[in-house]
């Protein structure tokens, strides 16, 4: 038996893709399959939500909208906390909701059996997870990114007093001037690191999913369910930390700069509280 | 005389290896933050609001991980 279960590794393994596959031509653009079910999912996604958005209801009637509700709630505590004035983060709160749900929706659709080997277009699986493209993830980082500057640099009052941010001290000095070009540089890996985190989260976790199926053979459906239920897990785990962590890149940025504007003032203050508690402690 | 290279399917061993190497470090990273917040915890109760930052320090270690898994595919 066990020389049977052996063979089966030297066998043509799994049915694996790492890349999206092309399905379609459409007007000379090459349309893959993540291209496709992307479409598909973000319809589905807006639909849903926006049923959901009609039933809200000041008393909670359960089911999906509840889930939903309770979601949306988390989210709202967690912007509303990162920020050290709560109004001035509450007008971001309506973009990471949004991005938010778009990749919990997504990472849970792509596990449906639909998805994968379920219909052949040809060669090719006719669907596949939107969040499993690289393409897909790195077109979310890059627009999350662009979002985070725009709204840094909004924030910090123009671009030159952004830029000063990455600073410690004075540009001029020459340690402080390539810490600060360091500083930059990495900054600029956070979209590719963004990307990356999904894509390669979603996309090993399909990956895990077809190697157990696999090895099940006959009895696939059992031993690929437990795998599926970590990539449910896995999946919200995963929009949770693209929101937070595009979140953190945003508050560390709108709070430095808030912190600089009060600045001055509290240069004053601090001198006179220093006095007035000297002059306590010699009394 | 048959070289090594042509006895030994040298893809396979690099593969291994990059898999090997590659998973050590962020197992231990992992281990030392799931730790160190057990802890914490342990010293101060309060602490375990911070579960959430825990994981998502989880996920920056574990990049590099798949990033070694990921690049197993890459090596022919």
């Amino acid at each position: 038996m066990i020389s049977s279960l052996l063979a089966r590794f030297a066998e043509s393994g799994p049915s694996v893709h790492v890349a999206p596959a092309p399905v379609t031509q459409l007007g000379g653009l090459t349309i893959t399959n993540s291209m496709l079910y992307g479409w598909i999912s973000t319809v589905l996604i807006i639909i849903a939500l926006i049923a959901v958005a009609r039933r809200v209801t000041v008393k909670p009637n359960g089911g999906f909208s509840q889930f939903i509700e309770a979601g949306a709630e988390f989210i709202v505590g967690l912007v509303e906390g990162a920020f050290d004035d709560k109004e001035r983060g509450r007008k971001y709160v309506p973009f990471f909701t949004t991005l938010f749900f778009f990749i919990l929706l997504s990472n849970w659709l792509g596990l449906l059996p639909i998805v994968g080997e379920g219909f052949h277009a040809g060669e090719t699986p006719l669907f596949r997870p939107f969040t499993a493209d690289l393409d897909g993830t790195l077109a979310a980082g890059i627009f999350t990114m662009a979002f985070v500057y725009a709204a840094s640099i909004r924030e910090s009052g123009g671009f030159g007093k952004y830029m000063r941010h990455f600073f410690v001290g004075s540009p001029l000095n020459p340690l402080y001037f390539i810490i600060g070009i360091l500083e930059m540089l990495t900054d600029l890996t956070r979209t590719f690191s963004l990307a990356l985190r999904l894509f390669l989260n979603v996309t090993i976790g399909e990956i895990v999913i077809a190697v157990f199926s696999y090895l099940g053979h006959f009895a696939a459906p059992l031993t690929a369910l437990p795998f599926t239920l970590v990539e449910l897990f896995v999946g919200a785990l995963q929009a949770y930390i693209f929101t937070v962590l595009s979140l953190m890149y945003l508050a560390i940025a709108v709070n430095h700069a808030s912190e600089h504007a009060e600045h001055e003032d509290a240069d004053v203050s601090d001198s006179q509280t220093g006095a007035m508690n000297v002059h306590a402690e010699s009394a | 005389m048959v070289s090594v290279a042509d006895a030994v399917n040298t893809t396979i061993i690099g593969k291994g290896l990059m898999i090997a190497f590659g998973f050590i470090g962020p197992s231990i990273g992992i281990g030392l933050i799931g730790g160190n917040y057990l802890s914490a915890v342990g010293r101060n109760p309060e602490a375990a609001k911070f579960f959430g930052q825990a994981l998502v320090f989880v996920a920056i270690v574990e990049l590099f991980g798949l990033l070694a898994f990921a690049s197993t595919f890459i090596v022919k």
